[in-house]
């Protein structure tokens, strides 16, 4: 059963990797707006659960519903396109494209959906300034610092105006004071475009800017708020 | 004492036997432990390690392969030449007498439907005859010995026409030390009729000769196609030894966390590409054994060869043994220069080097400024400055392309923007580093240009020799000539032929020389004699128009403007002259008859009908026999409408006088000749290709391996796949499309030079251009239908899991 006014929810997702369960039987919602911190230990299930949520990955069993849809029924490219058009991602490492500068890497989101390129690079131009790095839009990636890549990686995941940003160890390799500033950028400008964010993390401090807290372990998922596993 | 030992003054010194910090490690000792444990690293990286260690053991076996073919080639033509040194003596000057030990010997070479037949016939004189190599004992009386692949031809269907022609019975076959290769065609046959002027007298087998050295050209197409060639397998070992870079510079970072120096962790690079290359060494050796097998099957310019004499000299083997891993380590080395091994992971100097143009012209201009001013100096004079100056240059100018191709790659992609995402994915990447792409497209651009300008000349060659024998096959005639005895047999033979199938024309007289008779004080001048034609009034009068004639008549004609004032009735002529300037010969003293009259030939001069006889003998006037070495001289012409008409005729012949011997442009040799060359060198360039593409794959493979995690992420915002398939189309596309266009202008300005320096019609081989560019786009396709495969696996999202 989905919870009433949920935008993405899961019911009994089950995932292994060979003999390896990564999920059992985990339940998770999300409402529009909202920031929900995923945290567990290492090897716990979380990014499993992230990249199901996402339809990344398709899990063994169990449902994701997104909206109207059923993100277990589509199709790879159905999930793909729904990927480019309502969702943005934020990764570790920022995993922004070397070639590309900064500007091109925010607005390619943009450009996969259709953008035309001027269009594209303007909108991806007030994303850099919102998140205060438009200093390095002519820039490549390598040639900027670690916190400013994060915040290249935040603009490219909120340029599409996505209704679900996932954030998988946004803050991971920066140092406090960047991972703050990222984090706070994130949530505000979600918060702003009513975009809810699935915060994957292993550190109580990143936690701290979400909503609601639910904590992965051996598969399952437990709401801190229900406390129930 | 404390138990503990003081430490101090000793930090940094490490455990027992190393040397203090800083203390520089070099030397032999260190080089062959650093290379032995990278050895080991590549034979001990399970599945995955000895996946990277068989493809850099893959193109290194093909780059060795290649080279030990090449470095065959020379023991080859030692070993072809000296098979037929050992089994040949004709055309000594000074023939031993008749003894126990000799025998007569003459050729009776014949040619079957375009293919050259070498006929031996043997008459020994004694019991103790000499042997060629390859038979044990001269055959019978009317048997003869035959190669296998003769024997095959003669017991297939196809081959009646020939058993025709070969009256023998087949006493069995010639062992490979009488042959020049498998598929030689070739007899030894023994003639109760062969008798002099028939032949030589020979005491024993085996001719000193020097075989004509190449010509400055063809010296030239071999060392243009083996630079074609050869390079771009050159690039492919250095790709290959590069193969499986990324995992191995995770491993030398391991090893800096632990204390390895950037010094040591090169030397262990270059091991793990040693292991390869050595391992390529021995699978290239392997190979060529196999590959040289086929060489029974292949005949390259009419030069079939035996398995064994494709044999690499010592010293080239030893070279390719020792070059290839050093070469393997040099490059490996090379390549560190632009990585730097971090503890923490690998840093990559990635700053973008602006490549500079102004030395990269300078290679093809050294090259051209050589090879123009041959083309200005009109046809090509065979001396050495011009030869080195060739190679030189041709050398050069293809080199030269290789350096102008990393500029031109960047300076185009330098310049594109916009498009879309899958374009600017592959321009922005092609713009950050397009080294490795040049890398391995440069060899492309070498075989594509050498191949279109070496196709270039031989066609041009190919059509001047086609030329030439179309002009002068239009009339359907062939020319026969052999040693005339006598003219009623001249007769038969004319008889004969104008009875063989397809036979529409026959004539024909026996030609001698006679000259003035020689003097005490003034030896004769061989180099003057006069030409005099003996036949019957029926044959005089298809050369001459005869005022009348009866048998015992002579003319004396009137084609030369500046006529030999000792050419007169009543004249005395030595129908013995030297043929040879200083030989002394007895003169055979002859009149003219001063009832000769004078004629005038019908058609004087070159040309298919022309002909330049001073006198015109009956046969009564004059004894064929007193002449030196006289010729039957038989023209037949014949109907192309009737199947096997020359081959009727070629029999007919054979069958009159074995020894008979033709001339005709009927068949044009060098057809055969330059069509086997150039099919071969298509080939090799088309593999040359192939080859290049699976380097191309090897680096693309590489460069997607290496972007995994990247290419995941792309794939979790949603990319589509054929946006990035499109993507490493142009990424592939780019580079080879501007290699070719390249190659292109290379290739045909080359071919326009090498054209002109010969005097021939600058003619593009177009089927060959576009097969060529067909063939570069056909690896781009082949190249990215393959990495696709990669791609997608490496978009799986287990790319995303940092755990």
């Amino acid at each position: 059963m989905t919870p009433e006014g949920s935008l993405l929810a899961a019911e009994g997702l089950h995932k292994a990797y060979g003999r390896t369960p990564a999920l059992v039987g985990a339940d998770f919602s999300i409402h529009p707006g909202e920031v929900v911190a995923v945290m567990g230990p290492s090897g716990s299930g979380k990014s499993t659960l992230l990249h199901c949520l996402a339809g990344i990955i398709t899990p063994d069993s169990g449902t994701v519903h997104y909206g109207p849809h059923t993100l277990t029924g589509l199709t790879d490219a159905q999930r793909s396109a729904l990927r480019r058009t309502d969702f943005g991602f934020v990764f570790q490492f920022g995993r922004l494209v070397p070639e590309l500068t900064c500007l091109e890497n925010v607005a390619l989101p943009l450009r996969l959906n259709g953008t035309r390129r001027k269009e594209a690079e303007r909108r991806a131009h007030e994303w850099l300034e919102r998140l205060e790095v438009e200093a390095v839009a002519g820039q490549r990636p390598g040639e900027i610092s670690g916190g400013q890549g994060q915040r290249v990686a935040v603009a490219r995941a909120l340029a599409t105006r996505p209704r679900v940003v996932f954030a998988d160890e946004p803050t991971g390799a920066l140092d406090s004071l960047n991972g703050e500033r990222v984090l706070t950028l994130l949530t505000d400008t979600a918060r702003e475009t009513r975009a809810a964010v699935v915060l994957v993390t292993h550190e109580a401090r990143v936690a701290a800017y979400s909503d609601r807290e639910v904590v992965v372990r051996d598969g399952k998922v437990k709401d801190m708020l229900a406390g129930l596993i | 004492m404390s138990p503990l030992r003081s430490r101090t003054g000793t930090y940094g010194a490490g455990g027992e036997g190393r040397g203090p910090l800083g203390a520089a490690r070099f030397g032999p000792g260190v080089w062959a432990r650093d290379l032995a444990m990278g050895m080991r690293f590549a034979a001990g990286g399970g599945r995955e390690g000895w996946i990277r260690t068989a493809l850099t053991a893959a193109g290194v076996t093909l780059g060795v392969a290649v080279l030990l073919l090449g470095a065959s080639v020379p023991h080859l033509m030692d070993a072809w030449h000296g098979r037929e040194k050992a089994r040949e003596n004709l055309g000594q000057r000074h023939q031993p007498r008749p003894s126990d030990t000799t025998l007569r010997y003459a050729s009776a070479d014949t040619t079957f439907r375009g293919t050259e037949v070498r006929g031996r016939l043997v008459r020994p004189d004694g019991t103790h005859p000499p042997v060629p190599p390859g038979i044990d004992r001269l055959p019978g009386p009317g048997r003869m010995l035959v190669s296998p692949a003769l024997k095959d031809l003669l017991g297939s269907p196809g081959g009646a026409l020939l058993r025709d022609r070969l009256p023998y019975e087949i006493a069995g076959t010639i062992g490979d030390a009488g042959l020049l290769g498998p598929k030689e065609l070739t007899y030894v046959a023994q003639s109760a009729t062969l008798a002099a002027p028939d032949g030589y007298r020979i005491d024993h087998f085996g001719k000193s000769w020097d075989p004509r050295p190449m010509s400055a050209p063809a010296v030239l197409l071999v060392i243009m196609t083996c630079v074609a060639l050869m390079t771009p397998v050159m690039v492919f070992i250095g790709t290959s030894v590069r193969f499986g870079n990324e995992r191995r510079e995770e491993r030398l970072a391991a090893l800096r966390l632990v204390g390895t120096d950037v010094p040591t962790t090169r030397r262990i690079a270059s091991g793990e590409a040693l292991f390869g290359s050595l391992l390529g060494v021995a699978g290239g050796a392997v190979l060529f054994l196999a590959a040289r097998g086929l060489a029974p099957y292949i005949t390259l310019w009419d030069i079939n060869v035996f398995p064994a004499d494709i044999t690499p000299g010592p010293l080239a083997a030893a070279l390719i043994t020792l070059l290839v891993p050093a070469a393997a380590v040099l490059v490996t080395l090379l390549a560190q220069r632009s990585v730097t091994v971090d503890p923490l992971g690998v840093v990559h100097h990635r700053r973008p080097v602006r490549r500079r143009l102004w030395w990269r012209p300078a290679l093809p201009a050294v090259g051209a400024l050589l090879l123009v001013p041959l083309s200005w100096e009109g046809p090509w004079t065979d001396n050495p400055l011009n030869t080195v100056r060739l190679a030189a240059g041709a050398m050069l100018l293809l080199l030269g392309v290789t350096a102008l191709l990393p500029w031109l790659v960047d300076a185009v992609v330098g310049r594109l923007h916009g498009g879309p995402v899958s374009w600017q994915l592959a321009v922005r990447r092609l713009q950050l580093s397009s080294s490795s792409a040049t890398r391995a497209v440069s060899g492309i651009t070498v075989a594509v240009a050498g191949a279109i300008a070496v196709h270039m000349l031989m066609t041009g060659m190919q059509a001047g020799y086609a030329a030439a024998y179309a002009e002068s096959g239009k009339l359907p005639r062939i020319g026969l000539w052999g040693n005339a005895k006598d003219w009623p047999r001249a007769q038969r033979a004319l008889t004969a032929l104008r009875a063989t199938p397809g036979v529409t024309d026959a004539r024909g007289t026996i030609d001698g020389l006679a000259g003035p008779l020689p003097t005490d004080r003034a030896p004769v001048s061989a180099t003057h004699p006069s030409t005099l034609a003996i036949g019957s009034c029926a044959e005089l009068r298809r050369l001459a128009q005869l005022p009348s004639c009866r048998d015992g008549e002579v003319f004396l004609t009137s084609h030369n403007p500046d006529p030999d004032p000792a050419l007169v009735p009543g004249a005395r002529l030595d129908l013995n002259p030297p043929i040879v300037r200083g030989d002394r010969l007895d003169p055979h003293p002859w009149t003219i008859p001063r009832s000769a009259r004078t004629a005038r030939l019908l058609s004087p001069g070159h040309g298919p009908e022309g002909s330049f006889y001073d006198l015109l003998v009956t046969p009564s006037a004059l004894d064929p026999s007193r002449l030196n070495a006289p010729s039957m001289e038989l023209r037949v012409d014949f109907d192309r409408s009737v199947p096997d008409a020359v081959e009727h005729i070629r029999t007919t012949a054979s069958r009159l006088d074995p020894a008979v011997q033709e001339s005709s442009a009927v068949d044009n040799p060098h057809d055969g000749q330059y069509s086997s060359v150039r099919n071969a060198l298509f080939a090799g360039a088309v593999v040359t290709l192939l080859l290049i593409g699976a380097g191309l794959i090897i680096t693309t493979v590489e460069q997607l391996h290496e972007r995994r995690r990247l290419l995941s992420t792309l794939d979790a915002h949603g990319i589509r796949r054929a946006t990035l398939g499109r993507s490493l189309l142009w990424q592939t596309a780019l580079p080879v499309l501007l290699g070719l266009a390249l190659a292109l202008a290379c290739g045909l300005s080359l071919g326009a030079l090498l054209l002109t320096m010969i005097d021939s019609a600058v003619t593009v081989d177009w089927p060959v251009v576009l097969a060529m560019t067909t063939t570069g786009a056909a690896v781009i396709l082949f190249v990215t239908a393959l990495s696709l495969p990669p791609l997608w696996r490496m978009m799986r999202p287990e790319g995303l899991r940092t755990e």
